[in-house]
């Protein structure tokens, strides 16, 4: 029997399905560049979502877990032999996940006889000075998009886009600091959580940006699972640039966002 | 048609990060070649502990047989947050398996989510030692490192010390290596008898005792630099991490031990 282009269309576009079906729920990551370094931001459950690729690069990932490890330990590898046999300047975003990351994803997205990876990720990368971070949002298609200061990956398009206009009513276009930082990624990981769970997407405009929603989707979600930031430091006083932020950290900084009666900083004033 | 999973089809199938083995070297050649002679050297290195961890100090000469090649050569060197090496002997091969432990080491932690436990990473620096056993005997490439860290479960500092087959031991109080080391063997017992064993000192007194041996090996050891134009290097290792040992500090002492000899 004749493999036809509709046939092709039809397989691309069910693998597609397949594949966005596996996103959609998965928890909005937020990368943002501020004074301190460059930080993903995150509501994990079980599993630990944020890692350290290597020196000056941050990964999370939305989707299959194993593809999430397979893609996080190809990226590892890669980096690590490229930094040992020429050198840890030459390990760039770029390089990662245009040249390597992205053709194998395509790789596997077009062989019919392979299912698709379900994975959608953001590669955050730390220049020595803010205007040079870099986030690189890949697709389980090989499709890659780079960004400058800020990026939201969530399991739909219409999600992310509402999560970045979170992020710029929070911050403008100024750099944050680190908490003011965690505090607009987090209202935007719950902007990215309500579009998500709406069943349609004409009719709650105003939902998605009320503060008080937002702030009530977060208490909501943190009772059964916990905020995660890993980041990138621009002037570490340790060997190693990356780290998890510990709870003494977030805790304040989350336990005032979500405070009942918190109106000082809400966007409604803003 | 490939069945590779996505981890190979991204990173491919040879070793991530594979041991450096030397420049092969000859199997007909039985004696050293008249050429070893002529690759660069670090001379002295000595590790003693204090109350809150390990001290490491090194002169900064690199010398490649009577000359004095490089009068800043760096031989301590931070392989984590919390592992110091100082090395001495071939300072190329030293160069390149300092590199290949940070690499190894970080890759490890980055791909398995947790730090190499301490005797993986005891293991790993010994099998890059026999790697070079052969080039060694032949005179190419050998070189001995002293290995120093905090152990943060047992609150304490630790100092191991290698051979040339890469047999590792562990040392209760203090070591050295390099050319000067065996002149100042006796000293460090000498000190640990009249003075007390070194992991009672406090910090000052840990590092002026090193540095005391450091300028014996210094006079004793024609290839150790001594500090009348470039200080030497200390590094100290705690529960805080590494830390320089300031300049400020180093030009004190050093002055005074120098006032002493008169």
């Amino acid at each position: 029997m004749a493999f036809t282009p509709f046939d092709f269309n039809e397989a691309v576009s069910q693998r597609r399905d397949h594949a966005n079906e596996g996103l959609r729920f998965g928890s909005p990551v937020v990368g943002v560049s501020c004074t301190e370094g460059l930080a993903i931001v995150t509501i994990r459950r079980s599993q630990r979502k944020v890692f350290e690729i290597y020196d000056r690069i941050i990964y999370s990932a939305i989707g299959n877990q194993s593809d999430i490890e397979a893609i996080r330990l190809g990226a590892v590898d890669l980096a690590a032999r490229e930094g040992f046999q020429r050198s840890p300047d030459d390990v760039t975003a770029q390089r990662l996940v245009g040249f390597s990351l992205s053709p194998a994803l395509k790789e596997i997205f077009r062989d019919q006889w392979r299912a698709p990876s379900i994975i959608r990720a953001l590669f955050g990368e730390l220049g020595d000075v803010a205007e040079q971070d870099r986030f690189y949002i890949l697709n389980y298609d090989g499709e890659f998009a780079a960004h400058t200061d800020r990026a939201a990956l969530a399991g739909s398009a219409a999600a992310e886009d509402r999560m970045l206009e979170t992020l710029h009513a929070s911050m403008g276009d100024s750099l944050p600091d680190l908490s003011h930082a965690i505090e607009a990624a987090l209202r935007a990981w719950a902007t990215g959580s309500i579009v998500l769970n709406e069943r349609h997407d004409d009719d709650s405009d105003s939902a998605a940006y009320d503060d008080r929603a937002l702030r009530s989707r977060l208490r909501e979600e943190l009772r059964s699972a916990r905020v995660e930031v890993g980041i990138l430091e621009r002037a570490p006083n340790r060997e190693a640039r990356f780290r998890l932020l510990e709870s003494a950290y977030l805790d304040p900084i989350v336990a005032l966002l979500i405070e009942d009666n918190a109106a000082g900083n809400g966007l409604e004033q803003s | 048609m490939s069945h590779r999973d996505l981890r190979a089809l991204i990173s491919g199938e040879t070793p991530v990060i594979p041991i450096p083995e030397p420049a092969a070297p000859n199997p007909a050649a039985t004696a050293p070649h008249p050429s070893h002679g002529s690759a660069v050297h670090g001379t002295t290195v000595i590790a003693v502990k204090y109350a809150g961890g390990v001290i490491n100090v090194g002169d900064r000469r690199a010398t490649a047989n009577y000359a004095v090649m490089y009068d800043r050569a760096e031989k301590v060197l931070p392989i984590d947050d919390y592992t110091l090496l100082a090395i001495s002997g071939s300072y190329a091969r030293s160069m390149e398996v300092v590199r290949y432990l940070r690499h190894s080491f970080r890759y490890f932690e980055r791909s398995q989510l947790q730090p190499m436990s301490l005797d993986g990473k005891l293991s790993e620096l010994a099998k890059v030692i026999a790697a070079g056993l052969p080039a060694a005997m032949q005179g190419i490439g050998g070189f001995l490192p002293l290995l120093s860290t905090y152990d943060r479960t047992a609150g304490e500092g630790r100092i191991f010390f290698y051979d040339v087959m890469g047999a590792r031991f562990e040392s209760g109080e203090f070591a050295a290596a390099g050319s000067g080391s065996m002149q100042i063997r006796g000293v460090f017992n000498y000190i640990a008898r009249t003075r007390g064993p070194f992991h009672t000192m406090d910090r000052r007194t840990a590092l002026r005792e090193a540095l005391f041996l450091l300028d014996i090996a210094a006079d004793l050891d024609a290839a150790t630099g001594g500090w009348s134009k470039v200080l030497p290097l200390a590094k100290t290792i705690s529960a805080e991490g590494i830390e320089d040992v300031p300049e400020p500090e180093l030009a004190e002492l050093t002055s005074e031990i120098t006032e002493l000899e008169g």
